[in-house]
């Protein structure tokens, strides 16, 4: 059964706030302390950041939680069903004998917990507010969320695109573990363990959002999302990779930088969004042709967004702590290798672990060189990208708070 | 076909040999086993699914023994299973190493025990339909394909966790590739598998073929701990067993009938045998555990038991060694818990225990396929069952 105390550190992800921009403290946040028993005492903190009031820009925060009242429920809530099960209970209580060892699938669920907005965590909200922008046809009344303004079975998508994400990040979250590279077998015991239940949970949200998807008894949904679900796998199998499947750029490849983000960046973000925005107007049986568009808004955002992420360590206000590591073949580095091999050098470090480059060196290279100018444009081609598509649908609160969240993301 | 038959039945006698150097104590039970493999398989498969009561007329057509055999009754159906797993596979991805890794298993040495029994069943069940109509349908077969590729992801997601070095004779997919990527490659099969049920546009199918998902994870959730106390245990390892291997037999055996327009009772019927048959291979498979991981295989003894994990010898066993459950209760974890679980099951009579199990379930799987309308495939289905008890590997 559920019981706050085993499952609640994966029940509390669903309470977190999306963290505002600049690096403020998030709106609300949790905290859990560990009570003698083992039990963990959920404590919600608020903090007002005085910075919001003062924004001129539309911020970020505000476009979600606004966005969130249109669809009629925090967003959050919405995988809250396959959270109530024997099988999370028991992970939770799994995870915590993993606390203490360093195995990632921790700092997976503490991301989920705690996310600042490197998670994609709104993405069931955006499907939610493209099927409410697009409203629907020949829609019996009975299938109607009338509250929220959406079908029950788009709901039921969201859900599915958020359990389809998850179990990717948990799953890419294993561990590689390589003869000798531990010397102590409780070390290596605590890893394997943590393999395993990262495995399961995420097999257990793949398994679920099967099961979620069958029953909305439509096939070219089915196989939509199924290819989804391929291309996620798929991508972590591009370019060169360090031991532990971290990408690396690779001259080659690099020639022409754009097609080689854009390539790994659809694959990993871009087709789960663009699939998911497409099947939900599938759902409300719009034409194909809108169905196409839906896709290319998914697909344009989760672009934008990506380059949004890709520019956070190397903007002026963002808190980068020098030398911390960053994506090596995020936008800005790939552009800047593009018309700079010699960066090429450091890069090659990285070969066995992109631990062992010089992120310092990097990021001040990087930084004298077009590549942070150069993914703003990229940011801003997907952003208006995005824009076009909504222009398609008429004017609605769904639609005016999707191009806040666009206009909130980058800096249009 | 013919000299992957005989292949089969070498491969019997040399494990046969094998048996021979082990333990007096097992001599009882391997000597029930020997008996069996000196007759010919075919004449003994003949035999036994008479003494099932379930053939009261001989076969008709000038060969029955050969009808008997379902490996060869289907050999046209199955030889090409791989092959179009492979090609399904390989369209859908532009990475050669995860197409590599993906079609690893898919090398045509695998049992096919899954696509076996669903294209049998498909075929028995069209008969039934419809008298003399046994021909398959292009989507019955996809069932089958797709049997064979959730079977196989979860053998990779296994794999990552199993520390195991080696699978069917040839080093084991972690062995050759990163835990991150062999589990990639495992939801990369499974969102193929996914895509193709799709394409059979069949909503009930994809409801029953999904379900098989949600058990395969239940029942790895289940294997994970188990605190029952000891009268809720055995029905707790047979749940488990269910959905771990039972149930996609089960369900692509149902998800066949449904595709042939079977009604309710009969899409119920086919689902049973599948869960019968499931659980008989899964119980041998536990026995086997004990009885042919000898030395001389190469293979570790009671590799269950190292996991932690008590599987139907044991829970027999308790019922006379009870000082078994305390081990059971920290999972063989102490020192020398292994080899005193190991010893006590041989010394006990959980080994003949299990197999009278196993069988009961192959003679209800068999009685269940006699309802249907005789033909070769539905004689077969009879069959299968023996396949399953009388396997050595």
């Amino acid at each position: 059964m559920f019981r706050w105390g085993t499952a609640g550190v994966v029940f509390v992800r669903q309470f977190s706030v999306l963290s505002s921009r600049e690096g403020c403290p998030a709106i609300g946040s949790y905290t859990f302390q560990r009570r003698k028993n083992g039990d963990y005492a959920v404590t919600e903190k608020r903090y007002y950041s005085t910075k919001l009031a003062h924004n001129q820009k539309p911020d970020w925060n505000k476009a979600v939680s606004e966005a969130e009242k249109i669809v009629g429920y925090p967003t959050s809530f919405l995988s809250l069903r396959w959270l109530l099960s024997d099988e999370i209970a028991n992970v939770a209580l799994h995870l915590r004998k993993l606390v203490g060892s360093n195995h990632p699938l921790l700092k997976t669920a503490k991301s989920l917990l705690y996310n600042g907005r490197n998670n994609m965590q709104a993405w069931g909200l955006i499907v939610l507010l493209i099927s409410k922008a697009a409203g629907h046809n020949n829609v019996q009344e009975m299938e109607e969320d009338k509250a929220a303004g959406v079908l029950h079975s788009q709901r039921a998508l969201a859900e599915v695109t958020e359990m389809i994400r998850t179990s990717h990040l948990v799953h890419k979250g294993l561990v590689n573990i390589y003869p000798g590279m531990y010397a102590e077998q409780v070390e290596l015991n605590d890893l394997t363990f943590g393999n395993k239940i990262a495995l399961l949970s995420g097999d257990y949200l793949l398994a679920n959002s099967c099961v979620e998807l069958a029953s909305l008894q439509n096939q070219d949904l089915v196989e939509l999302m199924s290819s989804a679900v391929r291309d996620l796998s798929e991508g972590e199998f591009l370019g060169r990779r360090d031991q532990q499947n971290n990408p690396l750029p690779s001259p080659d490849e690099v020639k022409d930088a754009k097609g080689d983000w854009t390539r790994r960046n659809v694959l990993s973000a871009g087709s789960l969004l663009g699939k998911s925005c497409q099947g939900t107007l599938k759902l409300a049986g719009h034409s194909r042709e809108l169905q196409e568009q839906g896709y290319l808004f998914g697909k344009h955002l989760a672009l934008a967004w990506q380059a949004c992420l890709d520019l956070e360590p190397f903007r002026t206000s963002s808190q980068y702590t020098p030398g911390s590591a960053f994506n090596l073949t995020s936008a800005p580095v790939l552009f800047h290798l593009q018309h700079d091999h010699s960066l090429f050098e450091e890069i090659e470090k990285g070969i066995d672990s992109v631990e062992n480059v010089d992120y310092e060196k990097i990021h001040s290279t990087v930084m004298d060189g077009p590549g942070f100018e150069l993914t703003k444009n990229l940011q801003k081609e997907h952003s208006q990208q995005a824009m076009e598509v909504l222009s398609v649908f008429q004017e609605s609160d769904a639609q005016t708070a999707l191009r806040n969240i666009i206009v909130a993301m980058g800096d249009l | 076909m013919a000299c992957i038959g005989s292949g089969r039945l070498c491969a019997r006698v040399e494990k046969l040999c094998l048996l021979g150097q082990v333990t007096q104590i097992r001599r009882k039970t391997n000597y029930a086993r020997l008996k069996q493999f000196t007759t010919q398989p075919s004449a003994r498969t003949f035999v036994q699914s008479c003494q099932y009561g379930s053939m009261r007329t001989q076969a008709p057509g000038p060969q029955p023994q050969v009808a008997m055999d379902p490996y060869l009754l289907l050999a046209n159906d199955l030889k090409d299973i791989y092959t179009d797993i492979r090609r399904e596979l390989e369209l859908n991805t532009s990475q050669p190493e995860l197409s590599r890794i993906a079609t690893y298993y898919f090398d045509g040495q695998g049992k096919a025990l899954r696509p076996m029994v669903t294209v049998l069943m498909s075929r028995a069940v069209n008969c039934h339909q419809l008298p003399g109509k046994s021909l398959l349908l292009p989507s019955q077969r996809e069932v089958a394909m797709i049997s064979e590729m959730i079977h196989t992801a979860s053998l990779l997601h296994d794999d990552v966790i199993d520390q195991a070095d080696f699978r069917r004779g040839k080093p084991s997919v972690n062995a050759l590739w990163s835990q991150k990527k062999v589990a990639m490659a495992g939801d990369f099969i499974l969102a193929v598998a996914s895509m193709m049920i799709a394409r059979l546009h069949n909503d009930s199918v994809t409801k029953i073929l999904s379900q098989v998902l949600q058990d395969l994870v239940q029942g790895e959730f289940m294997q994970l701990g188990s605190k029952e106390t000891e009268n809720e245990r055995f029905a707790h390892y047979l749940t488990k067993t269910y959905r771990k291997t039972a149930s996609l037999i089960a369900n692509s055996v149902k998800a066949t009938a449904v595709l042939a327009g079977a009604d309710e009772p009969l899409s119920e019927l086919c689902f049973q045998y599948g869960r019968n048959v499931g659980l008989a291979f899964q119980l041998v498979d536990d026995l086997l555990d004990f009885v042919s991981s000898t030395a001389a295989m190469g293979k570790p003894a009671a590799a269950d038991l190292r996991l932690g994990l008590a599987t139907a010898p044991v829970l027999f066993a308790c019922e006379k060694y009870p000082e078994l459950n305390p081990m059971i209760m920290r999972r063989f974890q102490e020192p020398g818990d292994v080899e005193h679980a190991f010893e006590l099951v041989h010394r006990s009579r959980g080994l003949e225990q299990t197999q009278f199990l196993a069988r009961q379930h192959v003679a209800e799987a068999s009685r269940l396929a006699s309802s249907l309308a005789e033909s070769p495939y539905q004689k077969a289905l009879q069959v299968v069952g023996d396949f399953v008890i009388n396997r050595m590997k």
